[in-house]
């Protein structure tokens, strides 16, 4: 009898879990992975069309939260082909030899102001760094938006050093923002 | 030396248009020509920076040439100069004035739909013809460019030839003008 009521006391409370789960599945549709720059001096964006992220985020429980994401470079799209064909060449992105760009989070946390941030390793051309996320999750039932951005310096990843290092022809400082629609995993 | 065109001779303003635009063109050509062919390096960035600025300076100018030529007279036809001679001249300069304005804007749209920056003399940027990429009318644009640069190419060769022939073979005023402007009277006159 123990064990019964045992075994139904432990799936009334998986039917009552919590609304949002840990685990949530990306919306590829609806989701976006951009970044701005300048070129010539001259703003102007792009996107990684093609990429995967395995999002466990609960903003009751930040201790387990954990974001991998796998970016296709060659997905790379920023509204003109030739600079985007030269943006994957041995100067820049180099896909022939690092076609993907890896990022995972190794922690979270809740500043005063009471944003959460996150802090990971960026591996993008072969080079591994600390990146900090500023991390905006919004609940909304079965489903939740999770916005990340990022300041990054291209150069710390060496791409387009030498003579490309020049900012007044493409800006060093990189703003990285991802937009994710999820739906909670069953 | 007058400022305004006369019945003798073109003015200060119009030779100056005339021959700042033609060095520019010819500037032009050969930077179009060559930075085609280079490999792509950051002084390959610049050179295309340098023609799009340079091709914004002639449209410019010649906007300014036209604007100031509706207001002006054009120096009479030598005397001797047969009626279908007049006529061709002036269909070649009309045609010129065109392919001067058409093929900067042609250039323009062709950047724009390239999505490529415009940036003149990376003082300020020029705006968007198309508003971003366009990839159906990119290709088009180009060869529009290069058409048209084609047929500005033979233009030049019956403006100069015809401007030669009659400095040398008709030995009138017509080149000599366009270089020296009015020439003075002399004597009683």
């Amino acid at each position: 009898m123990k064990f019964v009521i045992g075994c139904l006391c432990t799936t009334l409370l998986g039917l009552t879990a919590p609304a949002f789960a840990h685990a949530w599945k990306v919306d590829p549709a609806h989701s976006t992975l951009a970044f701005t720059n300048t070129y010539q001096n001259v703003a102007y964006s792009g996107q990684f069309k093609r990429f995967t992220a395995k999002i466990d985020y609960d903003p009751a429980d930040l201790a387990r939260a954990r974001f991998d994401v796998d970016v296709d470079i060659a997905s790379l799209d920023t509204q003109n082909g030739e600079r985007d064909e030269a943006a994957l060449g041995a100067d820049f992105f180099d896909t022939a030899k690092f076609p993907h760009a890896h990022f995972v989070t190794t922690s979270f946390r809740k500043t005063a102001d009471g944003e959460v941030q996150t802090d990971g390793q960026l591996t993008l051309r072969g080079v591994t760094r600390p990146v900090t996320l500023v991390v905006k999750f919004v609940p909304n039932g079965d489903n939740a938006t999770l916005d990340v951005s990022a300041q990054l310096d291209r150069l710390d990843f060496g791409i387009g050093a030498g003579e490309w290092a020049d900012p007044s022809m493409i800006g060093v400082g990189v703003k990285v923002h991802g937009h994710l629609a999820l739906h909670a995993q069953p | 030396m007058p400022l305004r065109s006369t019945e003798a001779g073109w003015g200060a303003l119009v030779r100056v248009f005339h021959w700042s635009i033609a060095l520019l063109i010819l500037v032009q050509a050969v930077i179009g020509l060559s930075m085609v062919e280079m490999g792509l390096t950051p002084a390959k960035v610049r050179v295309f920076a340098l023609h799009k600025s340079i091709g914004m300076t002639i449209l410019a100018l010649v906007l300014l040439r036209i604007a100031w030529r509706l207001g002006e007279r054009r120096p009479a036809d030598p005397p001797a100069m047969p009626r279908w001679q007049v006529r061709a001249a002036r269909a070649t300069h009309l045609a010129l004035y065109l392919l001067i304005l058409a093929i900067p804007l042609s250039g323009w749209w062709f950047n724009s739909a390239s999505n490529a920056p415009l940036v003149w003399f990376g003082w300020f940027d020029l705006p968007s013809l198309t508003g971003g990429l366009d990839p159906v009318w990119k290709p088009r644009a180009l060869l529009l460019h290069q058409t048209l640069f084609g047929l500005l190419v033979a233009l030049l060769v019956v403006h100069v030839g015809a401007a030669l022939w009659h400095h040398f073979k008709q030995r009138d005023e017509v080149l000599r003008r366009m270089v020296m402007g009015p020439r003075k009277k002399t004597g009683g006159g």
